[in-house]
């Protein structure tokens, strides 16, 4: 009868991203995908700290060692510590890893948002760019790159940045496009907002659970990809190493039966790319959840 | 319908006009002078101009693509001055081999991939899917070679059934002629490329599931049997028809590698190969032969889905 | 209960949940219904109210985590509660049928209309694949389809809204089920289709004897169709009668409360419109007592502690309520409204002039799809200040197009709006958006006009900083003023939008629209996503803010009730044109169109004792291909060879009334048109 509507109890204050963390908690993979990448992060980047190792003066006495008291985890050709290689290799790897999801992913949202508001002509030739990139394989082309670079960490990144913000900039864009028929677009046009506020307090704030999401996804997908190049020999020289340069040492090897070489570093690999597609996965999730909430 | 048929073409030409652009300046800026690539690192740089100039490398670089056009328009990829071969001839004897080990793993991939996705889709959340879920992103998160590694480990190694290498035979056919050996090469593509279509399959008939007419379907009596086989598997399937056009080169990138692990004579350790040589020509040829696959890749796995589903002719 | 007579389907005690991850929601708790044969049953409720988990109940198509906690549904006599999944498909769309809410998802997009009759045909009447197709093409012609042979291999994309309905309902009854259940068979429809589909299935249920029960939040369709009627409220039936005696006695203060705000055709527009406050409990923690006692006028304690049984007051009468009412609420009993302020004859306040807007056809030819269409073509109307203007039509006949012409979303292809002075689309930048404060808008989907990342506080704030007004102290200020305005409390400003209900969320996009001290409020569909108690409230609330800020309103409902209460002069819309314009008496009491007149007529009236009325046929052409000459001739009862040669214009049948239409159903005045 009255008109005052009386607001529904709601026990708690839950703000947006709030609720987001919350539906994330509750999702036990992404628990534990979080919980790898920070144990796998310790133990690459402070492990060498507590457990010192020889990893640039070449031991030939001690090469191909099985696991032993000395070293947990035997030596490689070498004769270099596997363990202590591992973390070496993993810290390359996964710097490699974020450098190149984060380039990708800011060239790939600029790339995508410019497209999405410009629309018309603008967008439809930026698409078609992107469409011609995406047909000629990664892989071909960022090894036909990296044929010329001297391999380093910084070189790594930018091949595999540079070839990878297609994925983002097409996502992105759609994003983009969605949001702009949004309701709340035209509302506060209405309200006489100008396009800069629009864009920074409406599109960039929506459309960021989206790019955190593939950030993620990025990173998982570039260590892969490093570990390919590596593999196929194009990956840090020596005494740099990752992750894909090593099994490619160990592929020689694996027929005399030195499976230390492979597994323990193949696990790690497998490991943190599990991880991080996890995460993204949650990430989503709860995102959508949050925005579909009642 | 042929509206959009004309369309797809147009936009596939222009495509492949920019891929050739971008082909063109690799090859450019990446291999130097053709003169010295085929007079060799001995020749004086005058005997080196006077070749470029006598070929017309020395003209603008306009010209320069517009002959290059001009000679893939011919069919010509170029020639490869290391392997004193002309590019045709090298893809051409590799692409049979190559062809039919990424086809058996593809055709294998769908028919494994398809009921696995929808099964998981149906039997959401249950001990089966969730250990499908499992074992493909463990699939999923693994690079190829690793996953070759295994299973040598296993079945090489370990039990010592199958051969750690590829059939060496120059034959097209080694798949039937010699499919022991051929076994883990094929399984391993397979193996990540079902890891990947799974995983959207599985997705995709989970928002087919969720549609208003499966309930009216089961609302007029029909078995879950006939619910899935009649009205979701065609609705479910036309979303991967469009990733399995757009996943050409993840599958052409696993077939690089795998050739590569198992020493198979393809494409793949053709490329691989001509990396180690910077044998620009080859790999640059290929990488314009694969984008071509890719786009028609897209442009059938559209026109299929436009031929399959009925909303699109109209338009 | 009474016993034979007829009984096809009783449902007893029937209790349902939702098992969700942590929680579990008690959807339907001891739900009692009784369908005969050739007998309509309506089930009326409000979103959330458990009607429809009821109907997927008996078809034992609860969605994943739904199971029948307990109670009967027996069909003559079987129990089909724990019946055995194979001999259910048995049943399902062979003795019960269901036809469900939105006919356009309903249907397999990739398999003809055809095959999807056949279907149940073949899987329960054991027919070949030719006699289906016999049985399909006999039911497409009986659910009233135009050349069924043509439209066995249809796609369901190829056919309208109202046509897949038919063909739905074509899919449900080939099987000649006992029992039929349509879960609001008719609310994604447009209200002249509404009343066909309606009438289609009424029919067809006396023609072929079976039980209906028909679920929906409409009492007017109830009033109309049902024979007898359950009302249900958060779970459980509180009220079962004949419908006359529901509608003329209802015992039951939900009851009682439902049908006094269900709008009407004659609710007097000087009353406030009646309206339930608060809204319905949350079934994953229901109350103890009854649980409408929360809302309930009549309301003790011991409503709150004990829940009262279902139990029969007489012969099929029956109530679960501790302190009954009688019978109906008097209309006059609502407190009038403070009239309109007559400001000061100013003119019109908003001139609408020959605005067009056509889509598509642009240079690019590469886009595909030429084919342009004109959404809206020739519309001129004006406003003056402090009046409403309603605007009314059904989907597709381009309001919503023309809504956001007024406020400046979309450039008009030609003509103008012309707003307090200023025309808009001359106006360019900082003029433009300052001119903007005058004019605001009030969308459809409150959810989607809130952005969902910012606090209600930020919300409000933004109109302030958009337009660079005040301190921040001021405008909090301003803010605070403007919650008390739409009854919020202040509370409300840390909090995120998806916190809120329907009509919660409402409220706070009026208060945005009204941030700005605006002239005009254009609301596109204002009250359309909200249930009927709570949009009362909303309706009630823009009057009253209306009357105490002198606002000038635009109101486009494709519900002629709403506009009947809002406007004080109403357009009505057809495929892009304005066929009749009047005060709202003139189109509602004296309609000269046959459109307006054929949708005063589908209009369902929540009495069950209005007389059948003239009801318009088919359904509105594609706006690609407007119909020659008049543009509603194709569906109009008094077309003639000149109405597809000539385009009527607008003449005059009262002042300020105009209708355009060669064969009207009223003389019009001789008098020279001016302006």
């Amino acid at each position: 009868m009255t008109e005052t509507a009386t607001a529904r109890p709601v026990p708690e204050l839950t703000s947006g991203w709030r609720l987001a963390v919350r539906s994330f908690a509750q999702n036990r993979l992404a628990v534990l995908g979080v919980g790898i990448i920070v144990a796998l992060v310790l133990f690459c980047f402070a492990g060498p700290h507590l457990y010192v190792t020889e990893q640039i003066t070449v031991d030939p006495v001690s090469s191909l060692l099985p696991p032993d008291a000395a070293h947990p985890l035997g030596t490689d050709a070498q004769g270099f510590d596997v363990l202590g290689r591992i973390m070496r290799g993993g810290q390359a790897s996964l710097q490699i890893g974020l450098f190149a999801a984060l380039i990708a992913t800011a060239i790939g949202t600029l790339y995508g948002t410019v497209a999405g508001l410009a629309g018309g002509v603008v967008d439809g030739v930026m698409m078609r760019v992107v469409d011609t990139l995406l047909s000629i394989p990664f892989l071909f082309i960022v090894l036909i790159a990296a044929t010329r670079f001297s391999s380093t960490v910084l070189s790594l990144s930018l091949i595999l940045g540079a070839f990878s913000w297609l994925a983002p900039a097409r996502l992105v864009r759609a994003e983009v496009l969605s949001l702009r028929s949004r309701g709340f677009v035209a509302a506060a046009t209405v309200m006489g907002a100008t396009k800069l506020r629009i864009i920074t307090r409406h599109l960039i704030p929506n459309a960021l659970g989206v790019v955190i999401v593939n950030i993620t996804f990025q990173v998982a997908d570039a260590i892969i990809a490093v570990s390919l190049l590596g593999f196929l020999g194009f990956g840090l020289n020596y005494p740099d190493v990752e992750w894909g340069t090593q099994l490619s040492e160990g592929v020689s090897y694996l027929f005399e039966g030195a499976w230390w070489l492979i597994y323990p570093v193949g696990g790690c690999l497998v490991l943190v790319v599990m991880a991080f597609n996890f995460v993204g996965d949650a990430l989503r999730d709860s995102i959508d959840v949050r925005l579909r909430r009642r | 319908m042929t509206r959009y048929v004309l369309r797809r073409l147009a936009t596939s030409a222009v495509v492949v006009l920019g891929v050739s652009l971008i082909t063109f300046m690799m090859l450019h800026g990446l291999s130097g002078s053709p003169g010295r690539a085929i007079l060799g690192v001995e020749a004086s740089a005058e005997a080196v101009a006077a070749f470029d100039r006598e070929h017309g490398y020395d003209r603008s670089l306009v010209v320069q693509y517009v002959m290059y056009l001009g000679d893939l328009l011919q069919g010509d990829l170029g020639y490869s001055y290391r392997l004193n071969q002309s590019v045709n001839d090298l893809l051409a004897e590799n692409a049979g081999r190559t062809a039919m080990l990424a086809g058996a793993a593809l055709v294998l991939a769908i028919g494994i991939a398809v009921p696995l996705g929808v099964f998981q889709a149906v039997k959401r959340n249950s001990v089966g899917d969730n250990l499908l879920t499992a074992l493909t992103f463990v699939a999923y998160s693994m690079p190829v070679f690793l996953l070759a590694m295994l299973l040598i480990q296993v079945f090489a190694l370990g039990l010592g059934i199958l051969p750690a290498q590829a059939s060496q035979s120059s034959s097209n056919f080694v798949i039937f002629t010699e499919p022991r050996a051929m076994l883990l090469p094929v399984l391993t593509l397979t193996g990540v490329t079902v890891a990947m279509y799974s995983r959207y399959q599985r997705s995709a008939a989970l928002d087919q599931l969720a549609q208003d007419y499966i309930r009216v379907a089961r609302a007029k009596g029909l078995s879950t049997r006939m619910v899935l086989t009649r009205h979701l598997l065609r609705n479910a399937c036309l979303p991967l028809v469009t990733l399995i056009g757009m996943s050409i080169p993840l599958l052409l990138a696993g077939n690089l590698v795998v050739e590569s692990v198992f020493n198979y004579p393809g494409l793949g350790l053709l490329f691989f190969n001509s990396l180690n040589n910077q044998d620009y020509p080859v790999l640059l040829g290929y990488t314009l032969v694969a984008s071509i696959m890719t786009v028609l890749g897209n442009l059938l796995a559209d026109l299929v889905v436009a031929v399959s589903d009925p909303r699109t002719q109209n338009a | 209960m009474m016993a034979g007579d007829g009984e096809v389907l009783a449902v007893e005690g029937l209790s349902a949940g939702i098992r969700l991850r942590t929680s579990a929601v008690d959807a339907v708790n001891g739900v009692d219904l009784l369908l005969r044969k050739g007998e309509t049953l309506g089930l009326v409720g409000e979103s959330g109210s458990g009607k429809s988990m009821t109907g997927l109940s008996i078809m034992g198509l609860l969605p994943s985590g739904g199971h029948v906690a307990a109670g009967s549904i027996k069909l003559e006599g079987r129990e089909l509660v724990g019946l055995p999944e194979r001999q259910y498909r048995r049943i399902r769309g062979n003795e019960i049928a269901m036809i469900f809410q939105d006919p356009m998802t309903s249907l397999n997009p990739t398999k003809t209309i055809g095959e999807q009759v056949a279907e149940p045909i073949r899987l329960h009447l054991g027919a070949s694949a030719g006699q289906a197709r016999e049985r399909a093409l006999e039911m497409l012609a009986l659910v009233g389809i135009a050349r069924p042979a043509e439209r066995l291999g249809s796609y369901p994309h190829e056919l309208s809204g109202g046509l897949r309905q038919r063909v739905m309902i074509a899919m449900a009854l080939s099987c000649e089920p006992k029992v039929l259940i349509a879960d609001e068979p008719t609310t994604a429809l447009d209200v002249t289709v509404q009343a066909q589909v309606l009438r289609l299935l009424h029919d067809l249920k006396d023609r072929l004897g079976m039980a209906m029960l028909l679920i929906t939040h409409d009492m007017g369709v109830i009033a109309r169709w049902a024979d007898r009627v359950s009302v249900m409220y958060a779970g459980g039936i509180v009220e079962s009668a004949p419908t006359r005696e529901l509608f003329t006695g209802m015992r039951h203060p939900y009851t009682q409360a439902l049908l006094a705000c269900t709008p009407r055709l004659t609710q007097p527009r000087e009353n406030t419109l009646y309206s339930i406050a608060g809204a319905p409990p949350d079934l994953l923690d229901p109350p103890a007592g009854c649980r409408f006692a929360a809302r309930c006028a009549h309301a003790t304690e011991r409503c709150e502690s004990e829940a009262p049984p279902l139990a029969a007051t007489r012969p099929g009468h029956t109530l679960a309520c501790w302190h009954p009412v009688d019978g109906p609420l008097d209309p006059a009993t609502t407190p009038a409204q403070a009239p309109v302020p007559d400001t000061e004859q100013a003119g019109p306040v908003l001139d609408v002039d020959d605005l067009v807007k056509e889509y598509g056809g642009g240079r690019f030819a590469l886009r595909g799809l030429k084919r342009s269409v004109k959404a809206v073509s020739g519309v001129s109307f004006a406003v003056e200040p402090g009046r409403t203007f309603g605007l009314v039509g059904e989907s597709g006949c381009g309001k919503s197009t023309l809504a956001k012409m007024i406020v400046a979303l979309e450039p008009p292809s030609s003509g103008s709006v012309t707003a307090l002075g200023g025309k808009l689309n001359e106006l360019r930048g900082r003029a433009l958006r300052r001119h903007r404060r005058n004019l605001q808008m009030m969308f459809q989907d409150p959810l989607d006009a809130l952005d969902p990342r910012m606090r209600i506080g930020a919300i409000l704030r933004e109109p302030f900083e958009a337009q660079g007004i005040g301190t921040a102290a001021e405008q909090l200020a301003a803010i605070r003023e403007l919650l008390d305005e739409v009854g919020l409390p202040h509370s409300v400003l840390e909090r995120y939008p998806h916190e809120f209900s329907g009509g919660q969320r409402q409220r706070i996009a009026l208060a945005r629209a009204l941030a700005l001290n605006p002239r005009v409020i254009v609301a596109d569909e204002p009250v359309s996503a909200l249930d009927v108690s709570v949009r009362s409230q909303v309706l009630n609330l823009m009057k009253r803010l209306q009357a105490k800020h002198g606002l000038t309103y635009v109101v486009i409902s494709h519900d002629l009730t709403v506009v009947r209460y809002m406007a004080d002069a109403v357009g009505v819309m057809y495929l892009g044109k304005l066929v009749e314009v009047g005060s709202s008496d003139d189109i509602y009491l004296r309609p000269a169109h046959p459109y307006t007149a054929g949708l005063l007529a589908a209009i369902p009236e929540p009495d069950p004792d209005a007389g059948d009325r003239i009801e318009i046929g088919s359904e509105m052409p594609s706006p690609y291909e407007p119909p020659s000459g008049c543009r509603f001739r194709t569906r109009c009862p008094r077309a003639q060879a000149r109405c597809a040669e000539e385009e009527p214009q607008p003449r005059d049948f009262d002042p300020g009334h105009s209708a355009a239409c060669h064969f009207p159903l009223r003389e019009p005045q001789v008098t020279v048109r001016t302006g």
